[in-house]
């Protein structure tokens, strides 16, 4: 049995960060989304691998190969121009028979992946305290009766979870599926015919995390340094105090005075410390600095990133290659404690976050004493000056002055 | 000069084969075929668009095919001599951009030993050759044919008795490979790739391939199996679509703001007021140049003209510009004069055999060209990039901009190294590089404007460009734009030279434009405005924001903001631009796609 992986989006919502890498390379407890996919599925015990990949295809190729570090066969189809997930699955056709479909963007547990391969001809669904933004799934015994297309009202709170058990059948409905109101060939068009003539089972599961925005990277960053162990490889100082499950990777060096308060997770080749707290559920990638006097919290340091001199981020995403200046410092909470609010592509959306600090992209530097609003996001490349206090949205390779 | 796609891989060759022909119609778009092997070859071909053939071909499974448009260049235009060619036994079909110099006598030869032909087409020696020396390998009977054919060729060639794979071959005329997941392609050109791969394969010169689903194998010349490496396009696919402007070229036209940004990247410091190239080219630009020789065709000869002013102005060093055509054949050669060449495929094949010249003659040579991997990158001492992104439209806006950036760029690192300028001088350049793209955002601000204008003028026969200095090659570049796609006749003139002989066209119905800067040549210009004026024509002057006197003088006037007067011509282009695109426009003419034009010129 092949598993099919979704790997061609490039997910608008997630720009910055998504400038310069597709979706499901965006890394959470230091390892791709699509990673942990891979692995569940690989703990659920499957082998072969279809990796439908379009945005940026190179980089998913280039991390994941033929699969010969994870045991396991990868193989590629480029969807090309991405025309909806209809369209993406119907690449597979010459690839597979009975076939398992992911979508890469979504985690989904080992137990979960286990159920469905048992099952022909199953979906995944799920139980979510606003469906709004999903597909309505409506059942009757068990057994599906029809997917809606994202409901203002819904009628339930179950939802199309983006998990599939397929067969060759699919794709004679793939081929009748025509474009839907927003323009796309919708793989929920073909199941709601295929379901006229044949029983798909729901399958509920237990585990699904969602990633669309960035702070959802948080949400499943927290989740997953959840279920970490402690294990150190680095080197460390006298006088530090790790407390709870901390993973810190080779080479990494932590020096007198730091306090890291796990789940934590620090990649290779870093610099910590001396005297910084590095707080719960926070993943800080390789090759990063964390210097003197600096608190993370709740957040995600990508590569090569330095907060070096008197920096607190909290609950935040900051991208690879950033330099912040001294006490650069940047807010996540509001004074009157209300939702904090983003601007993502010009579009403003609560975050329904009452704590939520900013989303920097890549190469981005940050002068001394500059301060960052909450729910501000910084685009790549970017330049704020010393002083500056920044919040909204700024594109990438503006300077502010 | 055509368009080749080969295609073998897992999704129905038809539509992939269509569609990629689309991408490349801009290389030449007489006539078009298809070849697909569904258990057997079969072919399809029609005169015209390819939406047309398109329409042509009935439902066909099989999923290894073929792929050409045509711009004719032996043989008139018609089905029988669009591709793919086939061989008398109808098993091979071969598609080929280029032109085979010696087929008139392969013909011959081959009609003596009894084969009959049925196109006038160079290309179909190549089929029959292919046949003749097929014995059960075909990248064998490639290997064969290839050395009797003189001149210059990409081909791709499959076989109905082997339809699991495809060969390419190229000399002269460019082929990429594009490297698929479980499917593989061979193109002349990236775009018609783009939206399946990223990942391509240059072919160099005498190359061959073997393209199966899963495989490519490359060889030399000499049959030896090669190993190369695969570069990774990091434009979008997106990029070479029109993204909501009614044509590519107002499109090219509008991205302006950002492809001069792009040409300024990382080569301008306003810190250390310097200007940085990579150490290979600054040690080119440094070789103690006497002398610059510019070597370029078409709209690129005049960026050639513009850098000319430019270097000679900073640098006080002689510059000749020289057409790629001539100069191959009739150009001087100083051993310590640099050459460079202007090309914005980087496969123009004129110029390149320019800079093959300058090769053998010992002079050092830098490429200024729009695309990484090309013909002109590898066979040049060094090359600047002008990070154009693709450019589709057949009328070069954007690419012409950023070459003379490029070339700006260039004048300013020799002047700084031949300490012509100071390096406050430096600085003050550097400023004003960085207002260009603000600048060229309020020109586009008026375009309306220049509408109001165009209308005015879009029913004249003929239309006259002056200036003066380094307006002189904008006059030259405004007419060219305005002709290739309104095509109205229109002429650009060294202002100062009207009175010696062109003055004799002047009637009411033939307007001028005039270039206007507040230089020393000003009060002599606007002389020669009222020279024109007392012969009836109507005068649109292009002029500075702050020159108060201009509209005495002329009937219409654009303005541009003031910079530098090296580096108004960067707005004053964007101006000539629009002015053409609104004529042609308004005269309801294939903008994108001009009658006769191609964007390439890979054949000389």
């Amino acid at each position: 049995m092949k598993c099919v992986i979704l790997a061609a989006g490039e997910g608008k919502r997630m720009h910055p960060l998504t400038f310069t890498r597709p979706k499901v390379m965006l890394q959470i407890a230091k390892r791709p989304i699509i990673e942990w996919n891979l692995l569940n599925a690989i703990d659920a015990g499957l082998k072969e691998f279809v990796f439908v990949v379009g945005y940026k295809s190179e980089m998913v190729r280039d991390f994941f190969g033929n699969g010969e570090q994870w045991n396991v066969s990868i193989d590629y189809v480029n969807q090309g121009k991405a025309l909806g997930t209809a369209h993406a699955i119907g690449m597979v056709e010459r690839f597979v028979d009975d076939f398992i479909v992911l979508c890469g963007d979504t985690i989904f547990g080992a137990n979960d992946i286990k159920n469905i391969i048992k099952t022909d001809n199953s979906i995944g669904i799920f139980e979510v305290e606003n469906a709004e933004e999903y597909g309505i799934v409506e059942t009757k015994d068990g057994f599906l009766v029809k997917i809606y297309e994202k409901m203002k009202k819904p009628f339930s709170n179950i939802i199309n979870a983006g998990m599939y058990h397929f067969n060759k059948e699919i794709f004679n409905y793939i081929k009748k599926t025509n474009k839907s109101p927003r323009g796309e060939y919708e793989i929920t068009d073909s199941i709601n015919q295929l379901s006229k003539e044949k029983k798909i089972k729901g399958i509920f599961l237990k585990e699904w995390r969602d990633v669309v925005y960035p702070w959802h990277l948080l949400d499943a960053n927290e989740e997953i340094l959840k279920k970490i162990d402690r294990k150190i490889e680095g080197i460390l100082e006298e006088n530090i105090i790790i407390k709870g499950n901390v993973t810190i990777g080779k080479d990494t060096i932590i020096r007198s005075g730091s306090y890291i308060t796990g789940p934590v997770i620090i990649g290779k080749n870093c610099k910590i410390g001396p005297n910084c707290y590095i707080r719960p559920h926070t993943a800080i990638g390789n090759n990063c600095h964390i210097g003197n006097a600096c608190e993370i919290k709740n957040s995600i340091v990508m590569d090569n990133t330095n907060v070096p001199h008197q920096n607190y981020v909290g609950d935040s995403v900051i991208g690879s290659n950033c330099n912040l200046g001294a006490g650069t410092k940047i807010a996540n909470l509001r004074l009157d404690k209300k939702n904090i609010n983003i601007i993502l592509n010009g579009k403003k959306i609560d975050t329904k976050r009452r704590k939520f600090g900013a989303v920097i992209g890549d190469n981005v530097q940050t002068g001394i004493n500059s301060t960052i609003n909450v729910g501000t996001t910084i685009g790549n490349n970017c330049f704020i000056g010393q002083s500056s206090s920044v919040k909204g949205e700024i594109n990438s390779y503006s300077k502010i002055l | 000069m055509c368009g080749i796609i080969g295609y073998n891989g897992f999704r129905e060759a038809k539509n992939v084969l269509i569609d990629c022909l689309k991408r490349l119609d801009y290389r030449g778009y007489d006539s078009a075929g298809i070849g697909i092997i569904d258990d057997k070859l079969q072919v399809f071909k029609e005169v015209g668009e390819i939406t047309h053939l398109e329409k042509e071909i009935p439902t066909i499974r099989g999923d290894i095919g073929i792929g050409h448009t045509r711009w004719a260049t032996h043989g008139a235009v018609t089905k029988e001599n669009a591709h793919p060619q086939i061989s008398p036994n109808k098993k091979f079909a071969v598609i080929h951009n280029g032109i085979i110099e010696n087929f008139k006598k392969i013909k011959e030869d081959l009609e003596k030993k009894g084969h009959t032909f049925t196109s006038q087409t160079d290309t179909e020696v190549i089929a029959h050759l292919i046949e003749d020396h097929y014995n059960g390998s075909l990248e064998e009977a490639v290997f064969e044919t290839i050395k009797n054919i003189q001149g210059a060729y990409a081909i791709v060639v499959m076989c109905e008795d082997e339809p699991e794979k495809l060969i390419g071959a190229r000399r002269e005329s460019p082929l990429i490979v594009g490297v698929g997941d479980n499917e593989n392609f061979i193109a002349s050109d990236i775009p018609a790739l783009l939206k399946y791969t990223n990942r391509v394969i240059y072919l160099d010169e005498g190359e061959l391939c073997v393209v199966t689903k899963n495989s490519i194998n490359i060889y030399d010349k000499n049959k030896k199996e090669i190993e190369k490496k695969k570069d990774i396009i990091t434009w979008d696919y997106k990029d070479a679509e029109k993204s909501g402007f009614p044509h590519f070229m107002l499109k090219e036209i509008f991205d302006q703001p950002n492809t001069i940004n792009q040409a300024l990247r990382g080569r301008i410091s306003e810190i250390g007021q310097t200007i940085n190239f990579s150490e290979k080219i600054e040690k080119l630009l440094s070789n103690d140049i006497e002398s610059i020789n510019i070597v370029a065709c078409g709209t690129s000869y005049y960026s050639g003209l513009v850098g000319k002013y430019v270097i000679e102005q900073t640098c006080r060093i002689p510059v000749i510009v020289e057409l790629a055509s001539e100069y191959r054949f009739f150009g001087t050669r100083n051993k310590s004069s640099l050459v460079i060449a202007i090309t914005q495929s980087g496969e123009t094949s004129d110029t390149l055999a320019a800079l093959r010249e300058a090769n053998k003659s010992g002079c050092k040579t830098l490429a200024i060209t729009n695309v990484i991997g090309s013909t002109a990158t590898r066979i040049t001492n060094g090359y600047i990039l002008t990070q154009s992104g693709p450019e589709i439209g057949v009328a070069a806006t954007k690419t012409f901009t950023s070459q003379i950036i490029v070339l700006l760029l260039a004048a300013l690192k020799i002047a700084s190294i031949k300490k012509t300028l100071s390096s406050n001088d430096i600085y003050y350049y550097i400023l004003r590089l960085k207002e260009l793209s603000r600048q060229i955002r309020l020109i586009l601000d008026e375009s309306n404007k220049i509408i109001k204008i165009s209308e005015k003028i879009k029913d004249s026969n003929s239309i006259f460009f002056i200036g003066r200095g380094i307006n002189f090659p904008l006059s030259l570049e405004g007419a060219l734009k305005l002709k290739e796609i309104s095509y109205i006749h229109a002429e650009g003139f060294a202002a100062g030279e009207l009175k010696h002989g062109p003055f004799a066209l002047l009637t009411k119905k033939t307007p001028v434009v005039a270039i206007v800067t507040k230089d020393s040549t000003y009060n002599k210009l606007l002389a020669n405005i009222g020279e024109i004026k007392a012969r009836g024509p109507q005068v649109i002057a292009i002029a500075d924001e702050n020159d108060s006197e201009i509209e005495k003088h002329a009937d219409y006037v654009v303005r541009y903001p003031s910079n530098s007067t090296l580096l108004s011509c960067i707005p004053i282009t964007v101006i000539l631009q629009l002015l053409a695109y609104h004529v042609a426009d308004l005269r309801n003419c294939p903008i994108d796609k001009p009658r006769n034009l191609a964007k390439s010129v890979t054949v000389e």
